[in-house]
């Protein structure tokens, strides 16, 4: 069923079988075992890509794996931000992975607006301005 | 090298940091603030101390833990229904 985990590791020695657990991530059934977190199941079938940065839409998955850094965080049963380093898999799970996001308009001239109010002051205030 | 990303959760690389740290000769705060780099999902934990050490490379300034970066409460990211009430309310 998958060909990434590890069965038999020369320090840890064999893998013991345990119970198997299915879940659904972004609609397609997978099978991990039970004590697998989500992101480890996934691993296990070679999926490493488990959201994109919201705004650039480039690939994110697991970074630290210890739950610090949120970078493999997922929708799990409609609940946004879980960490999936940090959630055991359970059955019918349904994990959906992060999409991008509608981006807000950007300032294209940040760099010519006033840094203090003193700035303010000396260049940009005009006469007609009706913001001041 | 410079295309090293140093805050994962605002996509802001090493570039633009040192960029904005030599241009505006400021503190690591208001490279926070102009990249927002440590103003994303994990509240900066994971690349603060990246931040401060580039800033001490650029501009000299040391970490410190009162204005500059300043680590707040709480420790984790947690949504407003772990701090009270129990139902859910989309």
């Amino acid at each position: 069923m998958s060909n990434h985990r590890i069965m038999d590791h020369p320090v840890l020695g064999k893998l013991e079988k345990t119970e198997e657990i299915t879940f659904i991530f972004d609609g397609k059934s997978y099978t991990g075992f039970k004590g697998d977190t989500v992101a480890s199941a996934l691993l296990a079938h070679g999926i490493r890509q488990l959201r994109v940065q919201e705004e650039s839409g480039n690939p994110r998955g697991i970074y630290c794996n210890i739950g610090h850094c949120f970078e493999c965080r997922v929708t799990i049963n409609h609940v946004e931000g879980v960490r999936s380093c940090m959630t055991p898999i359970e059955h019918n799970m349904v994990v959906e992975s992060g999409r991008l996001q509608p981006v807000p308009f950007k300032s294209t001239e940040a760099d010519k607006l006033p840094r203090t109010y003193a700035e303010f002051e000396r260049g940009l205030h005009k006469e007609d301005d009706p913001h001041v | 090298m410079d295309d090293l990303i140093i805050c994962r959760c605002e996509e802001v690389s090493l570039a633009d940091i040192k960029r904005t740290a030599h241009m505006y000769q400021c503190s690591a705060r208001e490279v926070k603030l102009r990249t927002r780099a440590g103003m994303g999902y994990c509240g900066g934990r994971t690349c603060r101390p990246a931040v401060d050490a580039v800033l001490e490379e650029v501009t000299g300034e040391k970490p410190g833990n009162d204005i500059p970066l300043k680590v707040s409460p709480p420790v984790r990211p947690v949504s407003l229904s772990t701090l009270g009430g129990s139902e859910r309310h989309e």
